[in-house]
């Protein structure tokens, strides 16, 4: 039997799983990261408009704080986030940028003087200060008071991605492609490691390692349309769903506005961030008659809902692929989107042969709303642990931090992706090195055996079943049932169809019968998985009665302060259920330093308030008034106190404002 | 114990590096040299052509080009040994020319197969140029050889009838033919090769500037043949015309009027 | 579809049921969009073979299908997956041109799959073979990353600097234009496609090709890296290196990212040749 030891085993190879193969490696341990595809394929090189981090550099984002960004992001996950992680991650985000700049990254920088930008579709010039000259630039993003999004043209998480990838290998972090995880060793509530198969001649491998990390990305694949990456399919939370860990929030699934129709692929955010704007079949811009304030650039969750309902009212784009609205950036002009936004143009190019330079409708880009992100996750404490199993740790977008709640801000997930790495690759790092390797190989060898056993059985089956037609019943259910309008008989429905397929899994025919690099025998495998990851979604969006960021339910309309100001915890009891078990966790009003109130965008008058925020707003208000001689850090330290380590917390300089 | 010298080259040849741990300057130098005698070779064989071409205005006019290499505005008479000597060292780089080339021929079969596969499946203009280019090369080692030998040999035997006898009756035609061929595409290609290797005439836009080049090439191999079959063809009329006094020497016409 | 007891919610609750209706709808026109009549059948031929397995042995095998509006090879070769051989392999990673995982010979031109659109083959017929120069996996499946791994760890593709960065101070700043050069040269998606193209490289398997030549131009002007023109000669300063370049520049106008493959190669080989 083939076993390998290592001190760090982390699954999965983009950026949170390099920066903390990184964090690992620095501190002296051996590490393995196993990928499966070569690392700088993961699908965070996808992440094109940028990362946010409150660097302040740019005249248009003066006075951006981490007390700023902080704020955004906890309105942005409409109050379901963790506020303690989304200090550590404010506090952590600048110091992430600069470090990677240091590594290569080639982040776009600011030229000292005038410059034009498209403002609310006008030409405006800003002027850039003197001392800012070749400091990282940023640009406006949805759900921002303040240009905060740093970036490297249209190719962000592309730079971010190589140069995090080659300073890992600058390190000798052992990177091991093509090699997929599909089942976790855990013992007596600790895991040891993970059973790998081998994509390129399908032998199994037992990896046993002091500490095991997940960072698999997200689930977009469950849906039809998603503009995820085709690996993006969740078997890294299948697979700790199947050694018993809890998911978080699993029904918290963000649709992007301006995937590009019918391929699905996504038009960065930055589009609308550099001054894009949305219009309709008469070419009328109709973000302002929704959202006056924040306009086309408000929080993903509001502008899908309000592009769909747009369309609703007739005024959608009619298509052989169904209605859409239009993108257009061609009033950004052509050298600007040359230079800014050359994916874009490309994508918009090649697959649909439309130049969006092209000045007036003619350069206008056909968009619809899909399946973008997840929010959800397996649930891990700040330091990054799972809440229920030892020494299995999850950071970036396959993990429940929860930094997102039920919204994430662009921009937030590379970010995200690369700070989870520096503060959970570091407390993992502590893990592995204060822990040691104490399995009975017994235990490993039955595990492998069972993964064995299991791809045999899944080869011997002789049933009626197809994979492929569960596999595309499953995504047609998710996407019509559990889209962005969401309801009680439709997700019922979702629930009960998706545990059937389940079953029906269980019943297919392989026609290859052999082990090695099988197509066929991937998918038997890994369907079973998808439909436990849809159900985590399908049934916590049905047992969520009310609306909350991306989770919008047509029949609970209100965000319900009072009932849901909770975390959805999903998690497969029993290895023969059909469905997962659900429990709550319950967020704590009296703790957070921003209680829940009126996100600045959406509906107004929509939430059920839970008297306990006005009572807290009025005890924060009190510690302001009792520290009004203190520093920002010594208020905030006051109100809500928050662990990081010594590096991370420290003070982030920044041009023209005093230490 | 004591320290022999050792051999800077069983070193480099064992260790892959020079004693001081540091990749041997020779490759560069190498590099360097293939496109500088290349580019000596190909500015060679345009003057080469111009002057041989001469006999195209008048075999006077070819002889008074052959005697000012013979250095005739010296000495009386000329004397063949400057041309003896230019063709030694047109000899001399072209050899080493070819021993330099030679790397990066396909050297055993697999390699002959996986370039000739590839340029086929591939069907890319520069590619099919650069098999050209290793055909036309392959040919000029013998081609380009003999040529060289023989007229180092016949050193003083260049002019009107020399030459057209040893293109008619001794037929050298047939391998000037291939030769013209053979070197016309070869160096033409080559300078084209140069330019865009080291990034000359390169006016920001490498792409259009690539065009340019290869339009300018194309112009160039076309008038290089056409002009070296005119000038083969006057040369085979001449020899024909002269086979019978095949042997005598032309004299210029202003003299005493040899006819 | 349960009601609320809020009234005022009702008219704009039945607004949104209709959307998920426009949603559906779409789905509906898409699957018949998909069976239209009239389209064209094409034919995809792809070699298959499984080294790892010693009783395959290579064929060329046919598969007929529809033609659909807008049809990729990824989506081709995603439905022949699904109905005509599950058996065939290939990468397909963000099917949007960005991760290079797809690079394939098509009708003998290396190019990403997921960017080529079947409409673009007049005749219907497509051949699709693995990308040479790089150990094929199955079928149409290369194993790029071991290639490019090892290139990136020999051109010691990363930032060598003796600075330290304090990342809680204000970051060394860097000329725009200096930062936009770095960028243009830092687009490389390691898909191998210049590699396959490298006549070099076809017969010489240790070249570092375009990709790797590329990557030490980045570094060499990026700012943040100290080291010399006589450092990267160390790299890249013999014949596996940039003397082994031919100039060819199949790798300029196959790459999927128009990189100035060419000015960049000519850059370097001007700076090696001087060292």
């Amino acid at each position: 039997m083939d076993i390998r030891y290592t001190d760090a085993l982390i699954i999965g190879g983009g950026l949170a799983g390099l920066r903390s193969a990184i964090a690992t490696t620095s501190k002296g341990l051996d590490t393995i990261v196993l990928s499966l595809v070569p690392v700088k394929r993961s699908h965070s090189a996808a992440a094109q408009g940028g990362m946010q981090a409150s660097l302040g550099n740019t005249i248009m984002s003066e006075g951006d704080n981490e007390d700023v960004h902080f704020a955004d992001t906890v309105k942005g996950s409409d109050w379901g986030c963790d506020q303690e992680v989304a200090r550590m991650f404010v506090n952590t985000a600048p110091k992430a940028i600069r470090e990677l700049a240091s590594w290569g990254v080639p982040w776009t920088r600011i030229g000292k003087g005038d410059r034009d930008v498209v403002i609310n579709t006008k030409k405006t010039t800003i002027t850039e200060k003197d001392e800012a000259h070749g400091l990282i630039n940023a640009r406006d993003f949805g759900g921002t008071k303040k240009w905060r999004t740093c970036y490297t043209s249209d190719a962000t998480g592309h730079t971010m991605l190589y140069a995090v990838a080659n300073e890992a290998m600058r390190r000798g972090v052992v990177i091991e492609d093509k090699k997929e995880a599909i089942s976790l060793i855990v013992e007596d509530g600790r895991c040891y490691g993970a059973i790998v198969r081998d994509l390129k001649n399908g032998g199994l491998i037992a990896y046993v390692a002091k500490g095991t990390m997940l960072a698999t990305g997200g689930y977009g694949r469950i849906y039809k349309q998603s503009t995820n990456a085709t690996i993006c399919k969740g078997t890294g939370h299948a697979i700790a769903l199947e050694a018993g860990a809890y998911m978080g929030n699993m029904e918290a699934v963000q649709f992007h506005p301006t995937p590009i129709v019918p391929s699905g692929i996504l038009l960065t955010e930055g589009c609308r961030g550099d001054g894009g704007v949305l219009r309709d079949k008469d070419g009328y811009r109709f973000m302002p008659d929704y959202e006056p304030e924040k306009k086309d650039l408000a929080s993903r969750d509001v502008v899908s809902r309000r592009m769909l309902e747009h369309i609703r009212k007739g005024k959608g784009v009619p298509s052989p692929y169904g209605d859409h609205l239009w993108l257009d950036i061609s009033i950004l002009g052509r050298e600007h989107i040359e230079k800014n936004l050359r994916d874009v143009q490309e994508i918009s190019k090649t697959f649909n042969g439309i130049d969006p330079a092209d000045e007036g409708e003619k350069g206008w880009m056909p968009v619809l709303p899909m399946q973008h992100y997840s929010m959800g996750g397996i649930r891990v404490t700040p330091k990054g642990e799972s809440v229920n199993i030892k020494g299995l740790f999850s950071a970036g977008e396959a993990a429940c931090w929860d930094l997102h709640g039920f919204n994430r801000l662009g921009g937030n997930s590379v970010s995200e992706a690369v700070v989870s790495g520096m503060i959970i690759g570091d407390y993992f790092a502590d893990f592995c090195s204060e822990h040691e390797i104490n399995i009975d190989t017994k235990v490993v060898e039955k595990a492998l055996k069972k993964q064995d056993d299991y791809l045999n059985e899944l080869l011997a089956m002789e049933g009626d079943e197809n994979i492929y037609d569960i596999k595309d019943e499953m995504r047609n259910i998710m996407q019509e049932n559990v889209g962005i309008f969401r309801n009680g008989k439709d997700l019922d429905y979702a629930v009960k169809r998706l545990s059937e397929l389940l079953v029906k899994s269980k019943n297919i025919t392989i026609t290859n019968k052999h082990r090695l690099l099988n197509p066929q025998l991937e998918e038997a495998y890994k369907v079973p998985m998808m439909l436990k990851v849809a159900l985590c979604v399908a049934k916590g969006a049905r047992e969520r009665t009310e609306s909350r960021g991306a989770h919008y339910r047509e029949d609970y309309p209100k965000r319900d302060d009072v009932n849901w100001l909770k975390r959805t915890i999903s998690y497969w009891a029993n290895e023969d259920d059909i469905e997962p078990t659900l429990q709550y966790e319950e967020l704590d009003i009296m703790k957070m330093e921003m209680p829940p109130a009126f996100r600045g965008y959406g509906k107004k008058g929509n939430t059920i308030e839970n008297p306990l925020s006005q009572k807290r707003q009025d005890e924060i208000d009190k510690i302001k008034e009792a520290n009004k001689d203190s520093n920002r850090y010594e208020i905030q330290d006051a109100i809500m106190p928050y662990e990081l380590q010594d590096e991370y917390k420290k003070v982030n300089e920044r041009i023209g404002v005093a230490q | 114990m004591s320290k022999t010298n050792i051999n800077e080259n069983i070193v480099e040849s064992l260790i892959g590096t020079t004693i001081e741990k540091k990749k041997s300057r020779i490759p560069a130098r190498l590099d360097f040299l293939q496109s500088a005698t290349g580019l000596f070779l190909a500015v060679f064989m345009i003057f080469h052509m111009l002057f041989v071409s001469s006999i195209l205005i008048s075999k006077d006019f070819m002889l008074s080009v052959t005697k000012a290499f013979e250095l005739s505005f010296l000495f009386e008479g000329g004397s063949t040994i400057p041309v003896f000597i230019a063709i030694s060292v047109v000899f001399a780089v072209f050899i080493f020319h070819a021993f330099l080339a030679l790397r990066k021929f396909p050297i055993n079969y697999r390699q002959f197969l996986r370039l000739k596969t590839h340029s086929n499946l591939m069907k890319h203009s520069d590619t099919n140029l650069w098999i050209v280019q290793i055909t036309t090369g392959f040919a000029l080692f013998f081609l380009g050889s003999i040529h060289l030998y023989t007229m180092l040999t016949n050193s003083g035997n260049i002019g009107p009838y020399a030459s057209a006898d040893r293109v008619y009756s001794d037929y050298m035609w047939m391998l000037y033919i291939l030769l013209l061929i053979a070197v016309e595409f070869h160096g033409a290609i080559g300078l084209y090769r140069l330019s865009v290797k080291w990034g000359w005439f390169d006016s920001g836009d490498a792409k259009e500037s690539r065009r340019r080049l290869k339009r300018v090439k194309m112009i160039m191999t076309v008038v290089m043949l056409l002009l070296g079959a005119m000038t083969l063809i006057a040369y085979m009329k001449i020899g024909y015309e002269h086979q019978a006094n095949y042997g005598e020497r032309y004299t210029l016409s202003s003299n005493i009027g040899d006819k | 579809m349960s009601k609320t007891e809020d009234a005022s919610l009702e008219k704009q609750e039945q607004n949104i049921g209709k959307v998920e209706d426009v949603v559906k709808k779409s789905e509906l026109v898409l699957e018949k969009e998909m069976s239209i009549d009239g389209s064209r059948e094409i034919t995809i031929t792809s070699l298959k073979y499984n080294p790892s397995n010693p009783n395959s042995k290579p064929e060329f095998v046919d598969y007929k299908l529809r033609e659909t509006p807008g049809m990729t090879l990824y989506i081709a070769l995603t439905k022949i997956k699904a109905t005509l051989d599950n058996d065939l392999s290939s990468d397909f990673v963000c099917r949007a041109g960005i991760c290079g995982a797809c690079g394939m010979l098509v009708n003998g031109r290396p190019q990403l799959a997921c960017k080529t659109l079947t409409s673009d083959f007049e005749s219907g017929k497509i051949e699709l073979l693995p990308l040479p120069t790089f150990k094929l996996i199955k079928d149409l499946s290369v194993d790029t990353g071991t290639w490019m791994k090892n290139m990136s760890l020999r051109v010691n593709s990363w930032i060598v600097s003796k600075e330290k960065t304090d990342i809680s101070k204000i970051e060394k700043p860097v000329e725009p234009k200096v930062a936009d050069e770095v960028f243009e040269l830092d687009r490389c998606i390691e898909c191998g496609i210049c590699v396959a193209s490298c006549s070099t490289a076809i017969m010489r398997e240790d070249f570092v090709g375009a990709v790797g030549l590329n990557r030490v131009a980045r570094f060499q002007i990026d700012p943040h890296d100290t080291r010399t023109d006589e450092d990267f000669y160390e790299i890249i300063g013999d014949d596996d290196g940039i003397f082994g370049c031919m100039s060819l520049l199949a790798c300029e106008d196959h790459c999927p990212k128009n990189l100035s493959l060419q000015s960049k190669i000519a850059y370097m080989r001007r700076k090696m040749v001087n060292v």
